[in-house]
């Protein structure tokens, strides 16, 4: 048996001020999360790409020392072979210098040239070619110089001049 | 003022809702962007430091590049291993003859081992002795003809008799690098 004449409508909790006011509060807190999500995302990559960039800077710095240290012993083979270059050059000079020093009328048999001295061994007419010729030149270049002679058949005299430069000043040649 | 159920639940729900956005936004949001910047921040300066070091490695790397191909004659004879055969080989032209003793090992130079190898030889005029001066410095190896040198007449020839210095890479400091 009916009592109403109109058609019952049915209720719900939902109504279209409550449906408007959870989109609305959806939509909002939607994009919250999702900015809340990006920022965690962002900073996660943020963290592992300053892990890389440590990490490269970690083998850079390993790199740049072993490249600086092979510099150094470039440089240190550089310094040591100049030097001996160097020693070989004054060496010539010097060999040079020494046998345009003696004059034409006397002989060397023998020089032995040491690190601090030069001996020398020959013949000479007579101790005055010696005397001017050799000794002289010798006793500008020696701080201490020492000549003995041997006189042989013939008239002339067999020589030996030791000639010496004093430690001290060495290092000044 | 009559106001309906209705609207006192929706303005209770909606005061709520406004709550959670206000609480989650200054409570998550704002010290989660600032610790974003902050990390942002953190990685360019980091950024910066490796443009600054990458640079720095580029120009260490090009002068050692430099370096090497400036001194390559050196690198290889100090890395080579003196051979008296090769030596006399190479030299024999100086000389009418070219003897060398066994080599022996000196103390070592810093970071350099140094053999000494005694040297007799016979030569026509001393000017063969300069010339072998000036080809011992683009020898294969780093040669110092070291003193006493002694020249002795014989006949028309001259007998000399030296020390040579031999400088090579100490492969023990080497390989410990």
């Amino acid at each position: 048996m009916k009592y109403s004449y109109i058609k019952p409508r049915t209720k719900t909790a939902l109504t279209k001020d409550i449906q408007l006011l959870f989109t609305f509060f959806s939509v909002t807190i939607g994009m919250l999360f999702l900015t809340y999500v990006f920022l965690l995302f962002k900073e996660y990559r943020f963290e592992e790409n300053r892990a890389e960039v440590i990490q490269e800077e970690k083998d850079l710095r390993a790199s740049i020392k072993i490249m600086k240290a092979k510099i150094t012993f470039i440089e240190k083979q550089n310094i040591l072979s100049e030097r001996v270059f160097t020693q070989n050059s004054v060496l010539k000079d010097s060999i040079h210098n020494l046998f345009d020093l003696v004059p034409g009328r006397i002989t060397l048999s023998q020089a032995k040239i040491l690190e601090d001295g030069l001996i020398l061994y020959g013949i000479t007419p007579n101790k005055d070619v010696y005397n001017f010729m050799l000794q002289a030149p010798l006793r500008s270049i020696f701080h201490r110089t020492y000549s003995s002679f041997y006189p042989i058949e013939n008239g002339w005299y067999r020589f030996v001049s030791t000639n010496y430069i004093d430690e001290e000043s060495k290092n000044e040649y | 003022m009559n106001i309906s159920r209705q609207n006192i639940y929706l303005l209770t729900l909606s005061v709520l809702l406004l709550t959670f956005v206000l609480i989650f936004s200054f409570a998550v949001l704002i010290p989660n962007g600032k610790e974003y910047r902050i990390k942002r921040a953190e990685l360019k300066k980091e950024s910066r430091k490796l443009k600054q070091l990458s640079d720095f490695a580029y120009d260490t790397s090009t002068k050692l590049q430099k370096l090497q191909g400036e001194n390559r004659h050196i690198i290889t004879a100090f890395s080579t291993a003196f051979s008296v055969e090769r030596f006399q080989k190479q030299h024999r032209s100086f000389f009418t003859s070219l003897k060398l003793s066994k080599i022996s090992k000196q103390e070592n130079e810093g970071e350099f081992a140094v053999y000494e190898v005694n040297t007799s030889s016979e030569i026509s005029s001393p000017k063969s002795f300069y010339n072998f001066l000036e080809a011992v410095n683009k020898s294969d190896w780093i040669v110092g003809v070291n003193f006493p040198i002694n020249f002795k007449r014989d006949a028309e020839m001259i007998n000399s008799s030296f020390t040579m210095k031999v400088f090579e890479n100490n492969k023990d400091s080497n390989a410990s690098k």
